[in-house]
């Protein structure tokens, strides 16, 4: 299975670009020789030689090159580079632990319908995910305002949210699977020969989902970028927020900017000035563009692959 | 047409009590009053009070027209490219398949988001309004939201025609038409086309799961006063009628394509044995 998805080119390209930025997004410091808090950091004015005022934040892509910045003069670039490794590994993580918890639930008892759960998944076909996972937000952010809780525990929560939100359609995709193949044959002279369930689940059940089980995997990746993306449009950040007061005495403007750096967060920050300072939402988006067509070429890459096996 | 009200009971009690229960879990696991002393028939947006009835059915009526007319101009737009595509030479039509790759992966947001900003820079720079980017005053915008939304559907059922056609003109039907002398344009809209549309059908309900999504996004971004804008924001019981609002009509759609696809399997079934 390995060596012949090494020979897709299109899951190597995916694969090496998002490898690539994953690596370069953890040493961006050293490889491109900047101080990392210097480049960073908020900056007030734009100066010319002189000394003098010359603009205020937002800043152009042509003034403060190669990005510009957003509405508190933070350069966008380096926040999209920091960004990546945050927003690529939740996205795993997330999509990992919706693969785990579905597949480990529908093994506990395999046999059963789970018709409660189909209830849910009827109901979810015409509630957007993206509303879905608002919903539950919204009002762990409510408690969270009644009573704080450490910064740690809300990450946690919210990830819990954004598996829960994954994890009954992936229950009946899983126990429509799994039922199949306990009805092959050899399962059941397994059976027959008196080995133990958990022995046939580990040796022969998940083997054959393996396959299933990465093209899945690679799919919830995709799903779980788009939903951060529109949690960040809906500024539900990951990780939380802090308010911060812009504009001057007399207009004072609360803005709640997040505290983790993933890219969702660079959306919702700058959603609300997207006249002002449009290259600070399209530059994070072209990037999940980007990213989620790279996942793409890997589906595909697996896909072919697996075409290729049946023939 | 081939319809069981039994059948759609049963799917209707299954949408209420899924619904049920998402609308109720939020307050049972935060353990929150999220209903914060307003009235059960009230919403807020940035604490401004608006009553749901009867303001909701105008906006569902608002959001049903931008839906259908999207998804129709989506439909009408993948089949006139696939005809003009498959009259392209062969190609051609791997390069139009691939950039259809590229496209489907582009996220909903990214293109409303680009959208907006093209008809913004076209404004500036030649100070034609092709149409209104958002909805200013209660004045209900159609053009734009109904182009944007119509945009991904278009791509995805291009891409599924574009399949089913290369798996179409491989049939023997078509090989005896070719062999009569007919000509391959005669054969594409004659024959190939009607086959294609009966087996659109399977697909309905990735597409329309996948504008729902979309709508929300659209209606977000766009600021429309819409039925998913009420949903984004009522709580409890509100956000309970608000979802069967859109769910009793689409769960009818659905039950009556889903027992119409598999009446169609099963006589393919008998024509095979």
């Amino acid at each position: 299975m390995i060596i012949k998805l090494v020979k897709q080119p299109q899951f190597i390209i995916g694969f090496l670009f998002i490898a690539c930025l994953l690596i370069f997004s953890f040493y961006w410091p050293n490889l491109l020789d900047v101080d990392k808090a210097e480049s960073l950091k908020l900056q007030d004015f734009l100066y010319d030689d002189e000394g003098r005022i010359i603009d205020a934040p937002p800043y152009s892509p042509s003034q403060v090159p190669p990005l510009g910045s957003d509405m508190f003069g933070k350069q966008i670039f380096y926040q999209i580079i920091d960004g990546a490794k945050y927003t690529i590994l939740i996205a795993l993580g997330i999509a990992l632990f919706r693969i785990l918890f579905s597949v480990g639930i529908t093994l506990i008892n395999p046999k059963s319908s789970f018709s409660f759960l189909n209830d849910i998944v009827q109901a979810t076909l015409y509630i957007p995910t993206a509303i879905l996972a608002f919903i539950f937000m919204n009002s762990l952010i409510v408690k969270q305002s009644m009573e704080p809780m450490s910064t740690m525990k809300l990450i946690v929560l919210q990830c819990l949210i954004l598996i829960g939100v994954g994890v009954p359609p992936l229950i009946s995709t899983f126990s429509r699977e799994i039922k199949a193949i306990l009805n092959k044959d050899y399962i059941t002279n397994t059976f027959a020969l008196g080995s133990k369930k958990f022995y046939v689940y580990y040796k022969h059940v998940l083997p054959e989902l393996s396959t299933k089980l990465v093209l899945l995997f690679a799919q919830q990746v995709v799903q779980t970028l788009i939903l951060m993306a529109h949690l960040g449009v809906l500024a539900i950040f990951i990780g939380g927020s802090a308010i911060v007061v812009l504009g001057d005495i007399f207009s004072p403007m609360p803005v709640a900017i997040p505290l983790a750096g993933e890219w969702a967060g660079i959306i919702g920050m700058n959603f609300a000035k997207v006249k002002a300072a449009p290259w600070a939402i399209l530059t994070p988006l072209t990037f999940f563009a980007v990213l989620i067509f790279a996942l793409n070429m890997i589906i595909q890459g697996i896909q072919n692959c697996l075409e290729t096996n049946k023939s | 047409m081939n319809f069981s009200l039994r059948s759609y009971l049963k799917r209707l009690r299954s949408t209420i009590l899924g619904i049920l229960i998402i609308s109720i879990l939020p307050a049972l696991l935060f353990g929150t009053n999220t209903q914060l002393e307003q009235n059960v028939w009230e919403y807020s947006i940035n604490r401004l009070k608006y009553p749901l009835f009867p303001d909701v059915f105008e906006k569902y009526q608002y959001s049903m027209t931008i839906f259908f007319c999207a998804l129709l101009t989506g439909l009408v737009a993948a089949l006139i490219l696939t005809f003009f595509t498959t009259l392209l030479p062969r190609f051609l039509q791997r390069i139009v398949y691939g950039l259809l790759t590229f496209l489907e992966s582009l996220p909903d947001l990214f293109i409303v988001v680009v959208l907006q900003f093209a008809i913004i820079y076209i404004y500036k720079s030649t100070g034609v309004l092709l149409s209104n980017i958002s909805n200013v005053y209660n004045n209900p915008i159609y053009l734009l939201p109904i182009l944007t939304l119509s945009i991904l559907p278009t791509i995805q059922l291009f891409k599924i025609t574009l399949l089913l056609m290369k798996d179409e003109q491989h049939k023997p039907y078509v090989t005896v038409a070719r062999s009569m002398g007919l000509s391959r344009l005669y054969i594409t809209i004659a024959h190939v086309f009607r086959n294609i549309l009966t087996s659109l059908v399977q697909y309905y309900k990735t597409i329309f799961v996948f504008m729902l999504s979309n709508l929300f996004i659209v209606e977000y971004v766009f600021n429309l006063n819409g039925i998913m804008n009420v949903l984004l924001n009522t709580k409890g019981v509100a956000f309970m009628v608000t979802a069967l609002m859109i769910a009793i009509p689409f769960s009818l759609l659905f039950e009556i394509a889903e027992s119409n696809t598999i009446k169609l399997t099963k006589q393919e079934e008998e024509e095979a044995a």
